[in-house]
C-alpha cells in the first residue's frame, strides 16, 4: 500500500541518486568555504574583543551582538533579495558562503575571546617580563593555551554551520536540502527524501561531533 | 566507544520502527463496497465535521480575507457542496490552510480528509493519492516585469524562471521550451510570495505558475503574457486507502458537472 515510505518511492530515489549527490557535494563545498571564512572572521574579531583598546572592543561587540541577535534566515534573505535592490547581485553560492560564514564567525569570535580570556593574566605578564612583545606573547604563549580550551566548542560551531547551510534551501541554494525539497515536492515522495537527507547530514556532523567529544575527554585528563 | 555503537544501533532501530509504523497504518484493508458506509466516511460523520486542506493565498480559489479572516473562493464553495453531501450540512467543514509542500503529508497523517487546493492531477501523484475527476482546468502562465520587454516564451531564452516547489509548472514550461528549441533555467521556491520577491529583486526574469494563481500577484510593474502551456487539471485528493470517500467525492463532482452547478460556481467567481 502506498504510504509515505512505500517501497517504490525508495526505488525512485535510488534511481535519482545523482540529484542527492549533487546537493551533498554542494553542501560540503559550502560548509568548507563557509567554515574557512567563519574561522578567519572569528579569530580576527575574537582577538579584537580581547584587546585593551576601547574602539576594538566596540567593533567586536557590534559585530557579535548584531549577528548573534538576528536570525540567519533574515541575513540570508537580505543578501539574496535585498542587495540586488542596491545593485549588488551576488551568486547564490557566494550568498551561502558569506551568510553562514559571517553568522558563525560571530559565534567563533566569542569562542576565541573566551578562550583567550581563560588563560590566566599571569601568563601574559610573565611573557612580558621575559621580553616578549604583545604579539609575540600572544602567538607563542597565550594562543596555544587558548586553542586547547577553544577546540571543542569550535567543532560544535562547525557542526552547526553544516546544518545551517540548509537554510539556503529557502533561496534556491542548490545544496542538499534544496534538492531534497525539489525532488520530493514534484512527485511527493517526501518520506525517503527527508530520511536520506537527514542521514547524509548525520554522516557529516556525527564524526565531527564525536571528534569534539574525544577532544573534551582528552582535555579533562590532561588538565 | 561501546556507548557510541549502542547509540547508533538504537538510532537505526528508531528509523526502522518509524518506517514500519507508517507502513502498517496505511495497510488498512480497501473499503468494502465503497458506499457511504465506508469506515472513513463513518469516522467523518461521527466527528460531525469534514476536515479540508485549502489554499489561503490564491484569490478566487481559496483566499483568506485579511480584514474578515474568512476563507472563501471557488474551492471553498466546492467544499461546502461536499460537506452537504457527506454530513447533510454545508457549514460542517473545517478549512485548514495548506501549501503545495504540506498538502501531501497532511493527507498521509490524517490531519485532513480532503485536499482541495489547486492540486494538479499527475500520473505520478495518482500512485500516492486518490484524485477525483478534474473540476477545473487551467494553463501555466508566465509573468514578467513590464520593463523587461519580454513578450513570449522565446524572449526567455537563456533566462531564469522561478517556479514553486511541488508545482507542475516546471515540467510544462520545460516541454514547451524544448519544442521551441530554447534553453531556460529554473529556480524553485517554497511559496508564491518568495517567487514574487525574487522577480522584484531581479533574481529571476519570470514567475511561472498556473494562470489563475498568477493573477493574484499582478501589480503595476508586472505583466502576464498571453501564452498558456499544458492544461493543468485540478482534482480533489484523498488518502489512497480511503477509496470509499474518494468515490463519494467523485460522484458528487460529476453530479455537479451534470446539473450545471459547477459551471454556476465558476461563473460566480469569474473563472469562466
Amino acid at each position: 500500500m502506498p504510504g509515505p515510505f512505500a517501497g517504490y518511492k525508495w526505488l525512485a530515489l535510488l534511481n535519482d541518486w545523482s540529484v542527492f549527490a549533487e546537493g551533498f557535494i554542494q553542501t560540503i563545498l559550502l560548509s568548507a568555504l563557509g567554515l574557512t571564512l567563519a574561522l578567519g572572521l572569528g579569530i580576527f574579531f575574537g582577538l579584537l574583543g580581547t584587546s585593551h583598546v576601547r574602539l576594538f572592543k566596540l567593533i567586536n561587540r557590534i559585530y557579535v551582538e548584531f549577528i548573534q541577535n538576528t536570525p540567519l534566515v533574515i541575513q540570508i534573505f537580505f543578501l539574496y533579495h535585498g542587495l540586488p535592490h542596491l545593485g549588488i547581485m551576488l551568486p547564490v553560492f557566494a550568498v551561502g558562503v558569506l551568510g553562514v560564514g559571517v553568522y558563525h564567525g560571530a559565534y567563533i569570535a566569542e569562542v576565541i575571546r573566551a578562550g583567550v580570556e581563560s588563560v590566566p593574566k599571569g601568563q601574559l605578564e610573565a611573557a612580558y617580563s621575559q621580553g616578549f612583545s604583545y604579539w609575540g606573547a600572544m602567538i607563542h604563549i597565550v594562543l596555544p593555551q587558548a586553542k586547547r580550551i577553544s577546540y571543542p566548542p569550535l567543532t560544535n560551531q562547525a557542526v552547526n554551520l553544516i546544518k545551517n547551510t540548509s537554510v539556503l534551501a529557502m533561496v534556491a541554494g542548490g545544496e542538499l536540502m534544496y534538492h531534497a525539497d525539489s525532488w520530493s515536492s514534484g512527485n511527493l515522495y517526501y518520506g525517503p527524501s527527508y530520511v536520506i537527507s537527514g542521514l547524509l547530514y548525520l554522516s557529516l556532523c556525527f564524526p565531527l561531533a564525536s571528534y569534539a567529544k574525544r577532544m573534551e575527554h582528552k582535555l579533562e585528563v590532561s588538565s | 566507544m561501546k556507548k557510541l555503537y549502542v547509540l547508533l544501533a538504537s538510532l537505526v532501530m528508531l528509523i526502522a520502527l518509524a518506517v514500519a509504523g507508517c507502513g502498517s497504518t496505511t495497510d488498512s484493508k480497501p473499503v468494502a463496497g465503497g458506499t457511504s458506509t465506508a469506515p472513513e466516511i463513518k469516522t467523518i460523520q461521527d466527528r460531525g465535521v469534514l476536515k479540508v486542506g485549502v489554499k489561503v493565498d490564491v484569490p478566487k480559489f481559496g483566499f483568506k480575507d485579511p480584514k474578515t479572516g474568512q476563507i472563501d473562493g471557488f474551492e471553498i464553495d466546492l467544499t461546502r457542496a461536499l460537506a452537504k453531501k457527506i454530513l447533510g450540512d454545508e457549514n460542517k467543514f473545517e478549512a485548514q490552510g495548506v501549501t503545495a509542500k504540506t498538502r501531501g503529508p497532511l493527507l498521509d497523517n490524517g490531519e485532513v480528509d480532503l485536499v482541495i487546493a489547486t492540486f494538479t492531477i499527475t500520473e505520478e501523484r495518482k500512485q500516492s493519492y486518490n484524485f477525483s475527476d478534474p473540476y477545473f482546468t487551467d494553463g501555466v502562465a508566465l509573468m514578467v516585469k513590464k520593463d523587461s520587454g519580454i513578450t513570449d516564451l522565446k524572449g526567455l531564452a537563456d533566462k531564469t524562471i522561478g517556479v514553486a516547489q511541488s508545482a507542475t509548472s516546471k515540467k510544462a514550461i520545460q516541454e514547451a521550451a524544448d519544442k521551441q528549441g530554447i534553453k531556460v533555467k529554473f529556480l524553485e521556491f517554497g511559496t508564491y510570495p518568495e517567487i514574487k520577491t525574487a522577480l522584484d529583486s531581479g533574481r529571476i526574469n519570470c514567475f511561472s505558475v498556473d494562470g489563475a494563481i498568477l493573477y493574484g500577484y499582478l501589480d503595476d510593474t508586472t505583466v502576464i503574457l498571453n501564452d498558456r502551456f499544458t492544461p493543468q487539471e485540478y482534482g480533489v485528493a484523498s488518502k489512497k486507502a480511503n477509496a470509499g470517500l474518494a468515490k463519494v467525492v467523485n460522484d458528487t463532482i460529476n453530479d455537479m458537472k451534470k446539473s450545471g452547478e459547477l459551471d454556476k460556481l465558476m461563473q460566480k467567481w469569474g473563472l469562466k
